[in-house]
């Protein structure tokens, strides 16, 4: 019987494991290698080291700020630059600025744990998804009343816009955040492999229609050593990430205005532009579903094999660099759909530094935000311009339109020639046009998951866009409805 | 007044002796406090809360309402389906496991190099031979479908990026990755039975099979047990090789493992409360199941005593 006894004790220890956590292997290692299996759209969350770093320089004042962020080692360095010369500017009241970074990866976790502790850094990161559960829970600090309208006025719109809420509503009200940088994600082309097909070079100006595309990416895939099998292809396309751009550029939304209902079922834009992205593949103008679950659009596209591929801000610099990237080649605009304002769209990604609601010295981090998202020097050595390595386009519009795109055309930043994509893309024109994405408002991407991640059905046949779309709704609805729930569950 | 007598008996060096005692059992108690009953009961109540880590806790408590979602949660069932399926691959483990230590336990040349070979898996970093054999799978590129394509001249299958196939790549590497520690433990147990049972079968005139049906597995089974129950834990706690061989679930969600949901709710979704429900649901699970099994090894785990 004692036997007995001892072996229920024991079997409950063993399940109780689960709860706490215990296990061979810690969620931070696991963490890290998905950052080096997701290459195609995640290259900006590449950094290799899992510990946190902590730099700290000291003045001769008492007030200490604790700074947590994540970033690169090389985008670090040049943090740091600034945070020493902000304690240099400021050294008479501040004793120290601790300057902790640590990776992506690691970061929300480390976030709710200082948040479940009570334990805030003065100043951290709030991306557009968060700002709104940030500021109902009482996190951060509006900085309206610290920083002056001019500070304000020379970032892009989009980043004036995104950090602002007013209780209800995101994009008016009180300003939470400074950006730290703005992307987007454009297109580009491999004008080598345009060269070997005698094709003419996309118009920057004038991005391609669907059809024109499906021409040009015709006339791209080949059979180069005539063993009888397509081993260039026009494009490649990762659904998660790459495919939405195709989408948004027929007038395609997959929410309603206030962002309560799903709507994909019966959404006639959807279902055109979602059989011309899935026709891509069935065409045989992309790799096949088989094939890119061997090597990813991301690798196909550095080798040389396909002729378009998407390009975020952050993969400029890898795409210019020889080694990564022996071809030349440019950026161009996503092919526009016959439905839609025709103009062509993509998505934006930012993510901002706010001051926490807890700070003794509010008005000290507010001054250390702004510096560190726009200080002019600060902004001339991320974005390239006396750096000669460009990690981030200027915050600020003047600079970018200005010293950055001269330094583009001398060649002392290596980037793309047509950088007016980008720009377009950022500040919108007869063109071009670029909005957060539809997850970047609701409380997390769950109900988005669903849609994405079954796409490559409707590619292998095995199901219709129409049916797959009825299909996919409900699922989306419920995880939608899951997420106004949690986000609601903050002002209770 | 026999108490007070005993109190009185008690000498100054049995009462530091005790003194002692405490103060070595104090690290691992308050260990266990801190980092396993705190956590345990902390996830107990974040279950049956919206929690979301952003949020308050205590202003969130739903009650049940977390774990009664949980019972029509389709993508819960899915991978706690795809959990049990991976279970497949602990008798494979068994059986190949006793064959290979039968196999080591003879006087063979190299015998102790075989060891370390299939033991070397083991110590090995999971996430290392993760990305390792995601390589080895690889539909176009990968050496499994490299020997295929030699031997019948026909492309492979879609190891990773079919449904079914999926399974089986998963089951495959895991028993390649858990087969030295069941080979060491079962090579320990055969060392461990007498020869004298087998030299007595022997002369009783018993055959090879009917030495191994009757000694061998019997006086394994103490060693089989062990095996099972790690297995079985270790079973329903599978997530890493999921996580770095299909980093979203596999093909419409077939390889992810009930860790696995339970690690994107909590931490992807920033649904904590809801983590910790699939959490405690997983840790009955295994607690139920751990106790059938220490109910009823009397009726089968032999010892030589």
């Amino acid at each position: 019987m004692k036997k007995k006894v001892l072996s229920i004790i024991l079997a409950g220890l063993m399940g109780a494991g689960v709860l706490a956590g215990c296990s061979t292997t810690t969620v931070e290692e696991a963490g890290e290698a998905t950052a080096d299996t997701q290459t195609a759209a995640g290259s900006e969350a590449t950094a290799t080291e899992s510990e946190s770093t902590t730099e700290s320089v000291t003045g001769e004042g008492d007030q200490t700020i604790h700074v947590f962020l994540y970033m690169q080692e090389h985008e670090k360095a040049i943090y740091q630059k600034l945070i020493d010369q902000f304690v240099e500017e400021h050294k008479d009241q501040v004793k120290e600025v601790v300057f902790e970074v640590t990776t992506q990866d690691e970061y929300n976790q480390k976030m709710i744990a200082n948040m479940t502790a009570g334990d805030m850094p003065d100043v951290f990161y709030v991306g557009p998804a968060s700002v709104r559960s940030y500021v109902d829970n009482g996190y951060v600090l509006p900085l309206d009343d610290y920083v002056d309208e001019a500070t304000i006025s020379s970032i892009w719109g989009t980043t004036q816009e995104i950090y602002r809420y007013d209780g209800t509503n995101i994009g008016s009200g009180s300003l939470y955040a400074f950006p730290k940088d703005l992307s987007c994600f454009a297109f580009a082309y491999n004008q080598d492999l345009f060269d070997a097909a005698g094709l003419e070079y996309p118009d920057p100006e004038n991005p391609y229609t669907y059809d024109e595309f499906i021409e040009v990416c015709k006339a791209l895939t080949i059979d180069k050593d005539g063993d009888g099998e397509i081993d260039q292809w026009g494009v490649a396309n990762a659904d998660q990430f790459g495919m939405t751009p195709y989408l948004y550029s027929n007038g395609v939304k997959f929410l309603n205005d206030d962002m309560t209902k799903v709507n994909v079922a019966n959404n006639p834009q959807l279902t055109e532009a979602l059989t011309f992205y899935t026709d891509l593949t069935k065409n045989g103008l992309t790799p096949s579903v088989e094939q890119d679950t061997a090597l990813g659009g991301y690798q196909r596209w550095l080798d040389g094999q396909v002729a378009f591929y998407a390009c975020g801000t952050w993969d400029v610099a890898a795409f210019m660099d020889d080694a990564t990237f022996p071809y030349k080649w440019n950026l161009c605009g996503w092919p526009v759909g016959p439905s839609g304002d025709g103009k062509s769209h993509t998505w934006m990604g930012s993510v901002g530094y706010c001051v926490s609601s807890t700070t003794k010295y509010p008005e000290l981090c507010a001054e250390l935000v702004a510096k560190l998202s726009t200080d002019p020097d600060g902004q001339r050595e991320v974005s390239g311009i006396t750096s000669g390595a460009s990690i981030q386009l200027p915050n600020i519009v003047d600079l970018a339109y200005g010293e950055f795109k001269d330094a583009v055309n001398n060649g002392t930043v290596p980037y793309a020639s047509n950088v007016d994509v980008i720009f377009g893309y950022f500040d919108g024109n007869d063109h071009y046009e670029a909005a957060l994405q539809e997850t970047d408002y609701t409380y997390n991407a769950e109900w988005f998951t669903p849609f994405w991640s079954g796409v490559f059905n409707i590619k292998n046949g095995d199901i219709s866009v129409e049916d797959y779309l009825n299909q996919v709704e409900p699922e989306m609805q419920a995880a939608l409805d899951e997420a106004i729930e949690l986000q609601n569950s903050a002002t209770k | 007044m026999s108490k007070n007598k005993v109190k009185v008996q008690r000498s100054a060096m049995a009462k530091r002796e005790e003194r002692w005692a405490w103060l070595f059992i104090a690290p691992p108690f308050i260990g266990f406090m801190l980092f396993m009953a705190y956590p345990i009961v902390f996830a107990i109540i974040a279950s049956t809360s919206k929690w979301t880590g952003i949020n308050s806790l205590w202003g969130n408590i739903v009650g049940l309402q977390n774990y009664i979602k949980i019972f029509s949660d389709i993508k819960f069932w899915k991978s706690m389906g795809t959990t049990i399926i991976y279970m497949i691959g602990i008798p494979i483990g068994m059986i190949l496991g006793i064959l290979i230590a039968m196999g080591l336990n003879r006087k063979i040349p190299g015998k102790r190099f075989l060891t370390t070979m299939y033991y070397v898996p083991v110590v090995s970093s999971l996430v290392a031979v993760s990305i390792l054999w995601a390589w080895v799978f690889n539909y176009d590129y990968g050496l499994l479908n490299g020997i295929y394509k030699l031997l019948t001249g026909m492309h492979g299958p879609n190891w990773l990026g079919d449904e079914q196939m999926v399974k089986v790549s998963l089951i495959i590497f895991m028993v390649w990755k858990g087969l030295g520690g069941t080979v060491i433990l079962y090579l320990a147990g055969l060392q461990n039975i007498p020869q004298d049972y087998y030299e007595a079968a022997m002369i009783d005139g018993a055959n090879g099979w009917e030495k191994f049906r009757n000694i061998t597995l019997p006086l394994l089974s103490p060693v089989t047990f062990y095996v099972l129950i790690t297995s079985l834990i270790g079973g329903f706690q599978v997530f890493v090789e999921v996580q770095v061989m299909t980093p979203s679930g596999g093909p419409n969600y077939s390889s992810a493992t009930v860790v696995f949901y339970l690690y994107e709710k909590a931490f992807t979704n920033g649904q904590l409360g809801y983590g910790s429900a699939v959490a405690v649901i997983l840790a009955i699970i295994i607690f139920i199941i751990t106790a059938i099994n220490f109910w009823g090894q009397d009726k089968w785990v032999k010892t030589i005593d």
